[in-house]
């Protein structure tokens, strides 16, 4: 008969007698009355050994009141959950790049940087992927060859962006382009020229136009008019004569004239909406001067709006670059910008707008207030289904339920740095769906915070705002 | 032109002469003549008087011989006291030098002949030509009076001169007995007049210490020691260790056993180590004595010689075996209030990085999950408990296995492991909680489990060797994970333990030529780190050949450097020991030959400061080598591993190895930033942070991967708040890279390891120590960040746990005589350095006050605030046994 103490966890178990006739077996018995813990599953040590179950006593060699440690649990053996997570790691490479939450960049080929910024930008649409995504690879005869070859190409280009994970060298995308348009295959110094990223984003659009124009005019019009053509109306007026026209145009951009004055956009796209020019006066019999005033008269889903900031400098022989801060916001509201008619569309989608937002931060708290809202519904709902029964502020198939409300949201921007057109560097700034900004500066990606978008508004040498796109924010109705 | 002094005006003529006084004379006879003019009337009588004993002292009668000298003795000694200028009566005899000289030569032996050699000798203080020791000579023949009387610097310029004849006579081989009777004259004086460094100077010249003990007392022998003991880091060996010897004796002598026991740790002398517990007959130093030992971490057997009573010992033992480190520790945790357990991304702190953070991906990253199971696990290190990997099971069915099995394969071993690491130090709560782990069909799992039982154990010894019992029967395992975990779980338990018993069931895998090269490479590793700084031969052999075995694609392996490594941490230290292994180390393959140099190199060397080393490390990395080569890794390592165990070597290494940064190749400059780690590991020095943030952004990714690395090693602990933000910063711009992003959580993690309250430094006792085996696990995560790439990026990122072996709480924790806490206020501040101070100075500045327990940064030093109580050991570090002062009288 020994006497031992055994240790498990923070307990002692004192004097515990081990019948040395018996096998450790019957020892660990009683160690299982004592603990609970399985006998299978009591490890004692002994001097830098464990106790085996048939161990012979005198050979361990156990003294009276000796120590002992036991280790053991009666806990749950762990077991391997039957499906294991998913390692980022071991998904095929499509799969990572939807992790990373924003696509690929795309590889400089040499000078290039104008149409990787521009084309970052127009990926940025998903309307337009998804019309891209439609087009048919069979040519049509009402679209010319080149103009075929580019759109497929920039379908091509925007899946491909999707998919990968590295950058992406658009090399058959750029071969099209300059097929196309051979003034971006000018050459200079044997290297390709830098070239206006603004030329580039509208011949894009005018290419895609052409087209996306669906067969049948019927079903839809003009897809790319529908995403970012506005209409403008405008009133000439000379004041010599008073005479007084009007005209109305179509355009996929307004323009932000920067002059002196102006500081903010606001006030640039108002400068550009204004403007003179001479024109022969039919009462005068000579050229006079007239005021051209335009007013907005349909919504695009889209709104570009480009930073008039490069003008023709004789004396240098180049094109220059105003370098004026002029700022941006991230939500844009061109109410005043709008045509009378177009103004009382809106304002039944505005007030809507500012229930919903209302609602948001919890304003309308008393039922009272919502019951009034109520009335203004029914009220205004009235005047609004005259107006989208032309759907013109819709716009879209199937827009009946929402509504354009003039107010935007900013969601790509496409900076230059440098001073000329023709050299510096462009860079895209997209929104994604996350909510996140991400910076396209070529071949690199990375993530940006909101507030340094707006912060690309010029006034340094530092990127500076050349073209920004808007989108519509809509109200269900 | 002076105005013409007025001979009477005794002030103005005073200023003068002290002004021209002060001027070396280099041609006398121009200065003589207007000195002439400028004397006062009083030095006037004085020269007068002087030039009289001169003239008569050539006098035939004795008698008036006599009184001349007489004289001649009295104004010189009266004068001597003071050396801020040439005593006058010195100035006034130095033109007769010359003639008293030739006087002397000439004159019959008597007593008057030898009261002139005194007069000459210290005359010739001034007068001798450098290198005739003239001085001296005269001294020898002279009368052998008291040699103070002639004043301190008169003995000062004797200890000098005795130094350069005793080099010579060295050289010629005579004999030395009349200078020793001088020199003891001498150190007696120096030692009684707050002289003792140039005693001891003196003293190191003549190669003659021992005579120290007959002269230092109770007022002197601490300034001594001091001084004895920060010299000996500057000598050349094996000076460095006689100078300590003798400081040993002297505190043993004074009984002054914790600072003796200080030093036999320090020359890593068991027998020193015993002599201190047989002296003293104080159960309660005895304590305190094992507290000291446990910190530096040695295995130390108490036996019945040392500690009579078989209770006491059990009881002092406990504490040499470490214990209650983990109750002290929490102690500290606890007063500090940190207990409640971090998660990953309360360190990762990604909400202050704003829009640029990538959001947490919708699925999980193996790679992210492992980064932050380390994190996890260094950050709550020893607290017990987090909130991944000991969440209570019950709740959500087993959401304590979850965090294990969001990590993938190898990283499950860690995931299982960092369990083990939580538990650190508390080995009955550990192995209760690894127990679930033992007992899957997982291989990781089972791997990890055993490895975490290594990670509780570690620094702590158990007399059932639970670590041992439970490892043992895995080592021979069929599957080499578990081998690997199993292994390298008893290299860490068992670190400098020496133990046979593993000795003999790892030795054998050495030379299985049927074991996978990875299982060799830890046992070889484990090996090194049980035995480190043995010189153990067995051991030695046992890996020279299984690296003689290896083919030539096994040395290829990135994994495979740690044979030399483990063949190195033997040696780690010892010096000169090392030779016989590195001459055969010469005979290795050439793919591993230099590597092997090196490393043994390093590790011999390491801590010794030896400039020698140094230089020759140097040299290797000086060359510029063909592509392939990668010895020059561990050279630059071993650059930072020689130098770093003094703060001047430190900083010239600092320096130096920005040199190298800036022309080394590649391979070199991707071992710098883990050479600035290792100098600078808890220590964050801006320069070195500066430098390694630079790196961190550096074009080589292995540069900025081991820039990152280190970052965190020398915040290591800390938490510092510069490096914390610098990292934060790091993980958004590198956060599309996988890799370096590992490598920035991992630094995070280190920052903020046991939440601050931990440090990787080798240094303790004031940074005179080191402690081997947290330098073995330093210097082993160091090589195998070398190769980033294939070892912590690949499938042995436990490696990690290797930092394990040198965490210590960095703390300084008081308790009472019954080891129970007690908070008492204690100043902490930047430590100064006192070597070599006359009186009493301050030991601390810029200090503040708290109630213990406290954290210790780098460079600081605690002091009581209290006379309540009486500390038992002089270095306020770790756990200090307080007695009640018996003195004490309440205000």
């Amino acid at each position: 008969m020994l006497t031992v103490s055994v240790k498990w966890q923070k307990k002692v178990f004192e004097s515990i007698e081990i019948d040395t006739s018996q096998p450790p077996y019957v020892f660990k018995a009683q160690l299982y009355d004592l603990s609970g813990v399985p006998t299978e599953r009591q490890k004692i040590m002994v001097k830098g050994g464990l106790l085996k179950d048939d161990a012979d006593w005198s050979t361990i060699g156990l003294k009276n009141g000796q120590k002992l440690m036991m280790m053991g649990t009666a806990d749950e053996i762990v077991k391997a959950p039957e499906k294991g997570p998913v390692f980022m790691e071991d998904l095929p490479e499509e799969e990572q790049a939807a992790n990373l939450g924003y696509s690929a960049g795309l590889v400089n080929l040499g000078n290039t940087c104008y149409m990787n910024s521009t084309m970052q930008c127009l990926k940025s649409v998903p309307e337009l992927k998804s019309e891209l995504s439609n087009y048919q690879s069979a040519r049509t005869k009402d679209v010319d060859q080149t103009s075929h070859m580019l759109t497929v190409a920039t379908r091509e280009l925007f899946s491909e962006l999707d998919k990968s994970v590295k950058a992406v060298a658009p090399m058959p995308f750029w071969m099209v382009l300059q097929k196309k348009y051979p003034q971006f295959a000018q050459l200079h110094n044997g290297n390709h020229m830098q070239q206006d990223a603004e030329e580039c984003w509208t011949q894009m659009l005018y290419t895609l136009s052409q087209s996306l124009k669906a067969p049948s005019p019927s079903e839809d019009p003009d897809a790319v008019k529908a995403l970012f053509g506005l209409n403008l109306q405008s009133r000439l007026h000379c004041q010599e004569s008073i005479e007084e026209s009007s005209e109305t145009e179509s355009v996929y951009s307004l323009k932000c004239h920067i002059s002196h004055e102006v500081n903010h956009l606001h006030e640039g796209l108002k400068h550009g909406l204004k403007g003179e020019l001479e024109k022969t006066s039919p009462a005068l019999g000579r050229t006079a001067v007239y005021i051209k005033e335009s007013l907005i008269d349909s919504l695009p889903r889209y709104l570009t709006v480009q930073f008039v900031r490069f003008f023709w400098k004789r004396e240098s022989n180049q094109k220059a670059k105003i370098l004026r801060k002029v700022d941006y916001p991230l939500e844009l509201d061109i109410f005043d910008l709008c045509s009378e008619d177009l103004r009382k569309k809106l304002e039944a989608p505005r007030q809507k707008l500012r229930d919903i937002e209302g609602q948001k931060f919890g304003l309308q708290t008393s039922a009272k207030s919502s019951s009034k809202g109520d009335d203004v519904k029914m009220t205004d709902a009235e005047g609004s289904s005259s107006g989208s029964g032309q759907s013109s502020t819709g716009d879209q198939q199937g827009g009946a339920s929402s509504h354009m409300t003039g107010i935007y949201d900013l969601v790509s921007v496409l900076t230059h740095k440098g001073r000329s057109a023709d050299s510096g560097h462009y860079v895209a700034w997209v929104k994604q769906e996350s909510g996140k900004w991400v910076q396209y500066d070529d071949d690199n990606t990375s993530l940006q915070r909101e507030e340094d978008i707006t912060k690309l508004s010029g006034g340094g040498d530092w990127h500076m705002a050349y073209i920004i796109m808007y989108k519509a924010r809509l109200v269900p109705m | 032109m002076a105005p013409v002094p007025d001979p009477n005006n005794v002030s103005g003529g005073a200023k003068r002469d002290e002004a021209t006084v002060k001027v070396p004379s280099k041609d006398p006879k121009k200065k003589d003549d207007k000195k002439e003019e400028d004397l006062s009337e009083e030095d006037l009588q004085l020269k007068q008087n002087l030039e009289l004993y001169v003239e008569r002292v050539q006098d035939p009668n004795p008698e008036l011989q006599k009184a001349a000298l007489e004289s001649m003795r009295q104004e010189i000694r009266a004068s001597t006291s003071s050396m801020t200028s040439v005593p006058k009566p010195l100035k006034f005899l130095r033109p007769h030098y010359g003639t008293l000289k030739e006087f002397h030569k000439n004159m019959a032996e008597s007593d008057l002949k030898k009261m002139l050699a005194d007069i000459l000798s210290v005359l010739a203080l001034t007068m001798s030509a450098e290198g005739e020791r003239e001085s001296l000579g005269y001294r020898l023949t002279g009368s052998e009076g008291d040699i103070g009387s002639w004043g301190h610097e008169y003995v000062r310029n004797l200890a000098g001169e005795i130094a350069e004849e005793y080099t010579m006579r060295q050289g010629e081989e005579s004999s030395i007995e009349d200078l020793m009777d001088l020199v003891q004259q001498i150190v007696a004086f120096h030692m009684k007049h707050n002289a003792e460094t140039e005693a001891v100077d003196l003293l190191m010249d003549v190669e003659d210490l021992d005579l120290l003990l007959e002269h230092v007392d109770r007022t002197n022998f601490r300034r001594t020691c001091n001084y004895l003991t920060s010299a000996a880091k500057y000598l050349p060996g094996p000076d460095d260790m006689l100078v300590l010897d003798i400081a040993y004796m002297i505190y043993i002598k004074f009984e002054e056993y914790p600072n003796a026991l200080q030093i036999a740790l320090f020359l890593d002398n068991m027998q020193y180590v015993k002599q201190v517990f047989t002296s003293c007959t104080d159960l309660l130093r005895k304590k305190q004595f094992c507290y000291m030992i446990s910190r530096h971490g040695i295995t130390f057997e108490l036996d019945p010689e040392m500690v009579a009573d078989d209770v006491d010992r059990e009881m002092l033992q406990d504490i040499v075996n470490n214990t209650k480190l983990s109750e002290g520790y929490l102690t500290l945790a606890r007063d500090i209030e940190v207990m409640e357990a971090k998660t990953p991304e309360d360190i990762y702190k990604a909400h202050l990085l704003d829009g640029r953070a990538s959001s947490a991906p919708s699925t999980d990253s193996a790679r992210h999950n492992l980064a932050a199971t380390f994190v996890n696990a260094f950050v709550n290190a020893g607290f017990g408990q987090d909130k991944l990997m000991t969440v209570p099971s019950d709740s959500t069915s087993g959401s304590a296995g979850n965090w294990l099995f969001k990590n993938k394969e190898h990283g499950k071993t860690s995931a299982a492991a960092s369990l083990g690491m939580i538990l650190l130090w508390d080995v009955d709560s550990g192995l209760a909680q690894l127990d679930k782990y033992f007992h899957s069909n997982d291989n990781p799992i089972i791997a990890g489990a055993l490895l975490g039982v290594g990670i509780v154990n570690c620094g702590i010894k158990n007399d059932c060797d639970p670590a041992l019992a439970l490892l043992g029967e895995y080592i021979e395992k069929e599957d080499p994970s578990v081998r690997i975990g199993a292994i390298m779980g008893l290299g860490i338990a068992y670190a400098g333990s020496q133990n046979d018993q593993i000795r003999s069931s790892l030795s054998p895998i050495l030379n299985d030529a049927k074991a996978p090269l990875d299982v060799i490479a830890f046992a070889a590793l484990s090996l090194g780190m049980i035995y480190v700084g043995s010189c153990n031969e067995e051991v030695a052999q046992s890996i020279i050949f299984a690296l003689m075995d290896r083919s030539e694609a096994e040395l290829g392996e990135a994994i495979t450097r740690f044979l030399p490594l483990g063949l190195g941490l033997l040696y780690l230290g010892k010096q000169e020991s090392v030779e016989a292994t590195a001459e055969v180390s010469k005979t290795f393959n050439e793919k591993i030959r230099k590597y092997c140099d090196m490393t043994l190199l390093s590790c011999a060397y390491a801590g010794t400061g030896n400039v020698l080393k140094v230089q020759d490390l140097l040299a290797q990395c000086g060359e510029h080598l063909e592509k392939g080569d990668i010895h020059q890794g561990p050279a630059v390592l071993g650059l930072a591993m020689v130098a770093m165990s003094e703060e001047l070597g430190l900083d010239m290494e600092i320096r130096s190895l920005e040199r190298v940064l800036q022309y080394g190749e590649q391979n070199i400059r991707r071992a710098v930033p883990l050479a600035l780690g290792l100098l600078c590991i808890s220590n964050p020095k801006v320069n070195v942070m500066d430098t390694l943030s630079r790196l961190s952004h550096d074009t080589d990714s292995e540069v900025a991967m081991a820039a990152i690395i280190s970052l965190g090693l020398i915040g290591a602990g800390t938490n510092n708040a510069r490096i914390a933000g610098m990292l934060r910063n790091l993980s958004s711009y590198y956060y599309k890279d996988p890799s370096l992003l590992f490598c920035v959580r991992i630094a995070q993690g280190l920052v903020h390891m046991g939440k601050g309250l931990l440090s990787l430094s080798p240094f303790h006792s004031e940074r005179l120590l080191l402690s081997p085996t947290a330098l073995a696990g330093i210097v082993t995560l160091l090589h195998a960040c070398l190769d980033m790439k294939s070892i912590i990026l690949g499938k042995y990122h436990y490696v990690l746990y290797f930092l394990v072996l040198a965490m210590q709480p960095r703390m300084m924790l008081t308790v009472d005589e019954n080891l129970k806490p007690i908070s008492v206020p204690v100043r902490v501040g930047q430590a100064v350095d006192v070597v070599g101070q006359a009186g009493r100075p301050k030991t601390i500045t810029g200090f503040q006050t708290h109630s213990t327990p406290v954290l210790l940064a780098a460079g600081e030093r605690a002091e009581l605030a209290t006379d309540k109580y009486i500390p038992l050991s002089p270095i306020l570090e770790g756990f200090i046994i307080l007695k009640e002062n018996p003195d004490y009288r309440e205000e």
